[in-house]
């Protein structure tokens, strides 16, 4: 049989054979091109760390204007960049780093990718959120100013007043924080709390329970997941400190009695009960996250367990 | 009349159809179903923005593609082809025939807009395991970017009426970047101490079409909707652009001469 087509001597045969061979072809090059992409993966060179470090040269008013309709992609994209960016450092450095500890990492580019997704769209509420709770560990006016921008971009967001004071909060600038939640506590749709916030900052602004009350709202209020979870992180360890506290106590009353520190929980395990304390089937007392707390017997002393995941001693 | 510009833009549909023009959603639901799918995760719980940004984004850039490449052929195919003649051997005006290859091609960028929008809610209700409220405030937006198209289109095919169509492709592009960049060329206007340059650039500020007041694709993923009288207004704008751009491409077009 004759095949019409661009040669008309070609028969059904040869078209068959012919077909064959350039599947086989395209099937063998793409094993190669697969084979030798793997090849060249495994011989290249590191890249530089400070190329990755570079800082950004364009500015996020630059960005926006070339990005013509397109900024809300734009944004999007320096968003995913900053997420990825803290993720790797996370995942490169070689102690677990929590997140809301993140200032041992140089993540000095954070802000600007936080900086330039939020002028890109300033109504993009994640990376502000983002920027007000990360950032003020890695650079805390970046943070601020951020924060700012977003507040000037959104006034009505009585959320990102409670973010400013909470950035302020952490500075230890409580006269400031209180009047950043004064401010956003007048905004409709704020909730009381922001009033009550405002009174507390200037009378207990550095005390235990109003950092608990903070993280409790934050915890509470929807938003990221990201920083719902710095949130709980941050209870479980006030919650800890409040249990150590108790803990030491303990040991202390034990040892002005019986002048010695006790040998084990045991000891101690009736009156960790009326504590309202959890204990294991060893008497030890669990901190927040279900871990056993260490007894230190050389200074009658209580610690977290190495496999806790309350964060921070 | 009226029937001769249907019967025109019923053909240039066609065309397109034919021309595989709709192909163009294959990609598009692919490019979407990824988005959703893959860079939602990526993204910290921001699937739905995200989704938005991607699908209106891909929606005015796939229209753009087809305003500018399709556009700029509608008339030059014709011409190429030798079948104008045929055309006007028929009792067939020159107005009449830009008219009509105009709004075939709005209809092909129609059903595109349309098909795609709708995947693009599709994709929204599938991310959000449900109905959810993005699926049907994005239809403004949608709807703003079409008329940004038509008034493209109608400069495609104002330059394909007196230049080739790698040149009209260039040319239109040009104005699809720089009718974004209108604020700036206001402001330089008001910047510039010359009377001259001050006129110069407030008259091309005037000319070119204004492309800012279509962009709500950012707005949009945040739930927000233009207003009535912004949406209303932005309609009029292009409308009466692409009635004077019209106007023009006839006047250009009905003094070529074919012979």
């Amino acid at each position: 049989m004759i095949i019409a087509g661009e040669n008309m001597l070609t028969t059904a045969p040869d078209q068959s054979r012919r077909t064959f061979a350039l599947l086989l072809v395209m099937i063998v090059g793409t094993i190669g091109i697969v084979f030798m992409a793997r090849w060249l993966d495994s011989r290249r060179t590191k890249p530089d760390p400070t190329f990755e470090q570079e800082k950004l040269y364009v500015t996020g008013q630059t960005v926006r204007r070339l990005s013509l309709s397109f900024n809300g992609l734009v944004a999007d994209w320096y968003w995913m960049r900053a997420l990825q960016y803290v993720g790797n450092k996370v995942l490169n450095t070689p102690e677990d780093v929590q997140f809301g500890d993140l200032s041992q990492l140089d993540l000095r580019l954070l802000a600007p990718l936080l900086d330039t997704a939020t002028t890109l769209d300033p109504q993009f509420m994640e990376p502000m959120e983002y920027a007000a709770i990360v950032l003020p560990e890695v650079d805390m006016q970046e943070a601020i100013r951020i924060t700012k921008k977003g507040i000037a971009a959104n006034p009505s967001a009585w959320r990102l007043y409670h973010l400013l004071g909470y950035i302020y909060w952490r500075q230890r600038e409580f006269q400031a924080a209180g009047e950043v939640y004064g401010q956003g506590a007048t905004l409709p749709g704020a909730p009381r709390w922001m009033e009550a916030m405002k009174a507390r900052m200037a009378t207990e602004g550095g005390s235990r329970n109003l950092a608990r009350e903070i993280y409790t709202r934050m915890y509470e209020e929807p938003g990221d997941s990201k920083v719902k979870e710095m949130a709980r992180r941050r209870l479980m360890q006030l919650d800890s400190l409040d249990e150590r506290d108790e803990i030491r106590r303990v040991l202390s009353l034990f040892q002005s009695k019986a002048n010695r520190c006790p040998s084990s929980w045991r000891e101690i395990e009736s009156v960790m009960r009326s504590l309202r304390l959890t204990l294991d089937s060893t008497g030890a007392p669990l901190d927040p996250s279900g871990a056993p707390y260490v007894l230190i017997k050389a200074n009658c002393d209580v610690d977290l367990g190495a496999k806790s995941e309350v964060g921070f001693k | 009349m009226l029937g001769r510009i249907a019967a025109i833009a019923g053909n240039a549909f066609r065309e397109a159809v034919r021309d595989r023009v709709l192909y163009n959603l294959v990609l598009f639901v692919l490019l979407l179903t990824g988005a959703a799918i893959f860079i939602g995760e990526l993204s910290g719980g921001q699937e739905r923005k995200i989704i938005v940004d991607f699908g209106l984004s891909a929606m005015l850039l796939f229209g753009v593609f087809i305003a500018i490449f399709v556009g700029v052929g509608l008339v030059y195919k014709e011409i190429e082809r030798r079948t104008i003649y045929a055309i006007f051997s028929k009792p067939v005006g020159r107005g009449e025939f830009v008219i009509g290859k105009y709004l075939g091609l709005c209809l092909t960028l129609f059903v595109n807009l349309l098909l795609m929008g709708a995947g693009v809610s599709l994709a929204l209700m599938y991310v959000s395991r449900g109905w959810e409220p993005l699926a049907l405030s994005i239809w403004p937006a949608i709807l703003l970017i079409y008329f940004e198209l038509l008034i493209l289109t109608s400069v495609a095919l104002l330059f394909s009426s007196f230049s080739s169509p790698a040149l009209s492709a260039l040319l239109t592009f040009f104005v699809f970047i720089i009718g974004h960049f209108s604020s700036d060329l206001k402001s330089l206007a008001t910047s510039l101490g010359g009377t001259a340059a001050r006129f110069f650039f407030r008259a091309i500020y005037y000319v070119l079409p204004n492309l800012a007041n279509y962009s709500f694709i950012t707005s949009a993923a945040h739930g927000q909707r233009p207003t009535a009288a912004n949406l209303l207004a932005a309609v009029l704008y292009a409308l009466i652009y692409v009635i004077v751009i019209l106007a023009a491409t006839t006047l250009v077009f009905s003094r070529r001469n074919f012979k």
